[in-house]
């Protein structure tokens, strides 16, 4: 164990209480970091499940024919935005309400096939094509109603942009104080052996023999704080695999299209608590030696 | 070549207001030389220019006939331990026994175990404190406090010892005690610089005196006396 680690250490143990109070506030940090992440990608998923299931439903008239409806289904496939068509004949539809109203034998003994209408389900590419969509095919002939539930995607969508843009903020919020506690405690550290800084100095200790043990102080809390919480994330993961909550898998957003397992996505997760950890505890040290001990 | 020479040396904390002005002296090794002058004169920064704790604003300062001027960063700690010093006030850690005290200044050059095994007790020993190897500086008296100073400063065999008011806290009976150390230390060769405005003592031991007052040198006498 390299000396610096040593002098770490011996601090760690004489200041037992706020090393793990620090230890402890960092966690928590490090906790809230990862939950916040976890709420933003899991918004993003929820916001592409739903845009997967966003469609536009064509209900057609009585009297506009299977045949009319295979011929208009022909055209909309040639139509680049529409990414899939499901049609849904009179008598599916009696075998999806049938299914729907089972416990009730009253309704299902009034509703015969004739009385419900054949509907075709339109999909699209992009989201954001499915109104035009819906005004278009409002416009052809046979077509008796148009339903699309534009509202509840584009809530989704506005406050799923908010979640995301609340959360990085809060993310970039909880790295500034992650920031000052490491300094904080290093500034306790360096004023409850400012004399002793200042004998190894004048005696002929080198800079990086004074800074080491403070460096490694900052690293050590970063590292280990960031650990524990990541254990927890790689337990929240575990927890959303065995569930089967996404069974997709998690969405990225700025990666579309790419869905992952939640346990890999904890792994990954795992991977950015340390590094930032590392980087926080680092760069958190360093300021504190900059500004408290004249380096 | 002499060991220390200062050379037009100026120095000033505030602007406009100098603490050493075109300051000119040279040390010849193992030589034992007082700076004296009243507080502010300037004694203090000589030393903290010699350890590289302070640059001044002209002139050069050498030392075994090398300019400390502009040596990096990293060749500071090297000079340090070429230059051994002792403070008024001690500088002790109270957390730590008289050996620990000792040994931190052979930890920070990363000497082995062995080595510190070895040093710590002959340097103890040269000061008189072997006894004490174990005590707490609170169980010590000022005049041994201010040996275990010398120890600790001794640690890397130093080529000058400074001392900065190295009897301002220590009871009377103590200082002859602490003066017969750093004489022997300076009768094995190494050059003694110690910064005083006691005449008492100057005028007994009879050494070069460096008289320096608001930041010019006044006198430079081998031999010399001072009074304040």
């Amino acid at each position: 164990m390299p000396k610096s680690w040593s002098i770490f250490m011996a601090t760690v143990k004489k200041e037992k209480l706020l090393s793990v109070s620090n230890i402890l506030i960092m966690t928590v940090t490090f906790v809230l970091l990862g939950l916040l992440i976890n709420i933003v990608v899991f918004s993003q998923t929820a916001l592409r499940y739903l845009e997967d299931q966003a469609q536009v439903t064509v209900f057609f008239k009585d009297d506009f024919g299977e045949d009319k409806i295979t011929f208009l289904k022909g055209n909309l496939a040639k139509d680049k935005r529409v990414s899939e068509m499901v049609y849904v004949s009179k008598e599916d539809a009696l075998r999806i309400f049938r299914e729907i109203n089972k416990d009730e034998p009253v309704l299902l003994e009034s509703v015969s096939a004739s009385i419900l209408p054949a509907s075709l389900e339109v999909r699209a590419g992009n989201i954001s094509n499915l109104k035009p969509l819906a005004e278009e095919l409002k416009l052809l002939d046979g077509v008796e109603e148009v339903r699309y539930f534009e509202d509840v995607v584009s809530r989704f969508k506005f406050w799923s942009t908010i979640v995301y843009i609340v959360g990085i903020l809060l993310v970039l919020i909880f790295f500034v104080i992650s920031y000052s506690v490491v300094i904080a405690a290093l500034r306790t550290t360096i004023n409850s052996k400012g004399v002793e800084f200042e004998i190894m100095k004048v005696v002929g200790a080198s800079d990086d023999y004074v800074k080491s043990p403070l460096i490694h102080q900052g690293v050590f809390f970063g590292l280990f704080s960031s650990f524990i919480a990541s254990v927890l994330m790689i337990f929240l993961g575990i927890g959303i695999t065995l569930t089967n909550v996404f069974p997709k898998g998690l969405a990225l957003g700025f990666l579309p299209g790419v869905f992952m397992a939640p346990w890999v996505f904890s792994i990954i997760l795992t991977f950015i608590l340390l590094l930032s950890g590392f980087l926080l505890g680092y760069l958190g040290s360093s300021t504190a030696i900059k500004k408290y001990l004249n380096y | 070549m002499p060991q220390i020479e200062f050379i037009n040396v100026s120095k000033e904390y505030d602007p406009g207001k100098k603490v050493l002005d075109d300051v000119i002296f040279k040390v010849e090794p193992g030589e034992f030389m007082f700076v004296v002058g009243p507080s502010g004169a300037g004694k203090s920064t000589i030393i903290k220019l010699l350890t590289k704790e302070e640059t001044p604003e002209g002139g050069d300062i050498l030392f075994n006939g090398e300019s400390i001027i502009n040596i990096s960063k990293e060749s500071v700690p090297d000079l340090r331990r070429k230059i051994g010093v002792i403070f008024q006030d001690f500088r002790l850690l109270d957390s730590k026994t008289v050996f620990d005290n000792v040994a931190v200044a052979l930890e920070v050059a990363d000497s082995s175990l062995e080595e510190i095994r070895s040093i710590v007790p002959n340097v103890l020993n040269m000061v008189g404190l072997t006894e004490k190897m174990f005590k707490y500086p609170k169980q010590l008296s000022g005049g041994e406090k201010q040996k275990v100073a010398i120890a600790r400063a001794l640690a890397h065999e130093p080529d000058v010892i400074l001392a900065d008011e190295p009897t301002g806290m220590i009871d009377p009976d103590s200082v002859d005690d602490v003066l017969e150390v750093l004489e022997k230390i300076n009768s094995l060769g190494t050059t003694v610089i110690m910064a005083t405005h006691d005449q008492e003592i100057v005028n007994a031991m009879k050494k070069r005196v460096l008289r320096i007052e608001r930041g010019q040198i006044i006198s430079d006498k081998k031999g010399g006396k001072y009074r304040a």
